[in-house]
């Protein structure tokens, strides 16, 4: 096992570039869930204000 | 305005580099190039911008006139009043990194083959920027791509001429380039205007 | 059959059909490309035999190689689907191109990385001024300047025609590039894989790297999926449907 994390002396360089290629894929998938979360968020919160203007807007009747 | 830049750029370098005679002389050609190039990107930006602000570039869209033609003559005008005077003062540039006078001539004919090519190019990606906030930094980013193997080519002449090797293979390839962007820049170009302000 | 196959195309065009479908197939995609992954490593990192000249070092090649690979496929399927976008001007076609971009972006930044972590120990040197290095950093540089000329719009489908427009240039560009870097100047070690005629490198070696390349591209698909996704529910807030998707997931407690 040992033997193969040294991978022959080129540990510091073969190692690394997985690395690098792990997380920059993994923040490459990551991303889209973000932003996908964040704008649905976005659009429930602009959906609650319209309902409750609505709302506001049918009881009372002050505002035109 | 980009003379100046140029001016200044170029009497960095050797304030950076050391006064030897030697190494100025082989990097000459090569500086001179860069600084004609960021001299024209510097003032790129600028192609289309007044007639945007002032409306006049919707009248050119508008205009019975094929667009292509008209932006043609603008890259033109551009070309005129940036890259000839770069050009002109290009020789007094070389002249103060000691190029030799003899690889003058190619230095000159590079940069009479190569600023058109950057105008082209150039007025291409202003077109695309038209409908967007400032953006400097993004047209130099889209810019670096294109103009490689203009300054490639150019370049290559140059340092060809130096070492006495043969240099038109290089000229004839940006002469070919330049009779290609020379048809299709324009067509782009407006076809870039067209998208960049939504007609 | 002549007659549904466009049909069907034609509705998965519509955003709200190719949200579900995308939606569907995605975690299959993703599932595949991890298991290709896994086991084009195992037999890379693992079965393979280190290299008589270069060591173990070479087995960087097995993520270098494919992510190249995909940097130059996936510029061309922004390409493609860039045209189709200007023109017929289908929405679909500009969100795949627009999201294309940073997963192509990403895949050449790992070949410039990798890249260099490989020359340091068999060139000598993190960076060279070699032809396909320099290419490399041409083509990263091509997928910014997509990328921030699509951001530098107010309006995102204006921006995406008018970076769609500037891919359609750039890949024009790409193969000038490439010749004139090579007449410039060259180092890299020729291609050693070949689809025809016999290939340069032993069968142990080969077949992870083209697991990896399977994987790598079934990884695109799935990373491009879930972005078309994200794209969509954004272009398309004030829609019905996504209202739906946005009321249905507070009710199942926000997943996804």
């Amino acid at each position: 096992m040992s033997q193969f994390l040294a991978m022959g002396g080129y540990a510091a360089y073969v190692w690394p570039a997985y690395a690098v290629f792990f997380l920059v894929l993994l923040a490459d998938f990551i991303s889209p869930m973000l932003r996908r979360r964040r704008n649905l968020r976005e659009l429930r919160a602009r959906l609650a204000r319209q309902t409750a203007r609505q709302q506001r807007t049918a009881s009372p009747a002050v505002n035109p | 305005m980009p003379v100046l830049y140029a001016l200044i750029v170029a009497t960095l370098f050797p304030f950076a580099l050391g006064p030897e005679d030697a190494l100025l002389q082989r990097i000459a050609g090569g500086v001179v190039l860069v600084t004609v190039l960021l001299a024209m990107l510097l003032a790129l930006d600028a192609m289309f911008r007044s007639d945007i602000e002032d409306g006049s570039l919707e009248q050119l869209v508008l205009a019975p006139q094929p667009l292509a033609l008209m932006l043609g003559m603008k890259i033109l005008a551009h070309w005129f009043t940036t890259a000839l005077p770069l050009i002109v003062i290009a020789p007094l540039l070389a002249g103060m990194l000691h190029l030799p006078v003899q690889v003058m001539g190619v230095l000159m004919l590079a940069l009479l083959l190569a600023t058109p090519m950057l105008s082209l190019l150039g007025a291409v990606l202003v077109a695309l920027t038209a409908g967007t906030r400032r953006s400097g930094m993004l047209l130099a980013l889209m810019l670096l791509p294109l103009c490689v193997p203009v300054v490639i080519f150019a370049a290559g002449a140059v340092a060809a001429a130096q070492q006495g090797l043969p240099w038109v293979a290089p000229i004839a390839w940006l002469g070919a380039a330049l009779v290609l962007a020379l048809v299709l820049a324009p067509l782009a170009c407006a076809a870039a205007l067209r998208i960049a302000l939504d007609a | 059959m002549s007659k549904w196959i466009p049909l069907w195309l034609h509705k998965l065009g519509s955003p709200p059909i190719f949200y579900r479908f995308a939606g569907t197939l995605r975690p299959w995609f993703l599932a595949l490309a991890l298991i290709a992954g896994a086991i084009g490593l195992y037999g890379g990192l693992v079965l393979a035999p280190a290299d008589y000249q270069q060591g173990d070092a070479y087995r960087i090649i097995f993520i270098h190689v494919p992510s190249a690979w995909m940097g130059l496929f996936i510029y061309g399927v922004m390409a493609v689907a860039s045209f189709i976008a200007l023109v017929w001007r289908i929405k679909l076609a500009e969100a795949v191109a627009m999201e294309s971009a940073p997963i192509g972006a990403a895949f050449t930044f790992i070949t410039l990385v990798t890249g260099s972590l490989w020359g340091k120990p068999m060139w000598g040197t993190w960076w060279t001024w070699d032809a396909r290095l320099t290419s490399e950093l041409v083509l990263l540089f091509l997928y910014l300047g997509v990328i921030g000329l699509y951001h530098a719009f107010e309006d995102r489908r204006q921006g995406a025609r008018a970076a769609a427009f500037l891919a359609i240039i750039g890949i024009i560009n790409v193969p000038i590039v490439h010749f004139s870097v090579n007449w410039w100047n060259t180092l890299h070690q020729g291609s050693t894989v070949r689809i025809l005629g016999p290939s340069k490198i032993s069968m142990d070696m080969l077949w992870p790297l083209l697991t990896m390349m399977v994987a790598t591209k079934l990884y695109y698909v799935a990373s491009l999926f879930g972005r078309v996704r994200a794209d969509l529910l954004e272009l398309e807030g004030g829609k019905d449907w996504v209202r739906r998707i946005a009321t249905g997931e507070q009710a199942t407690g926000e997943q996804a």
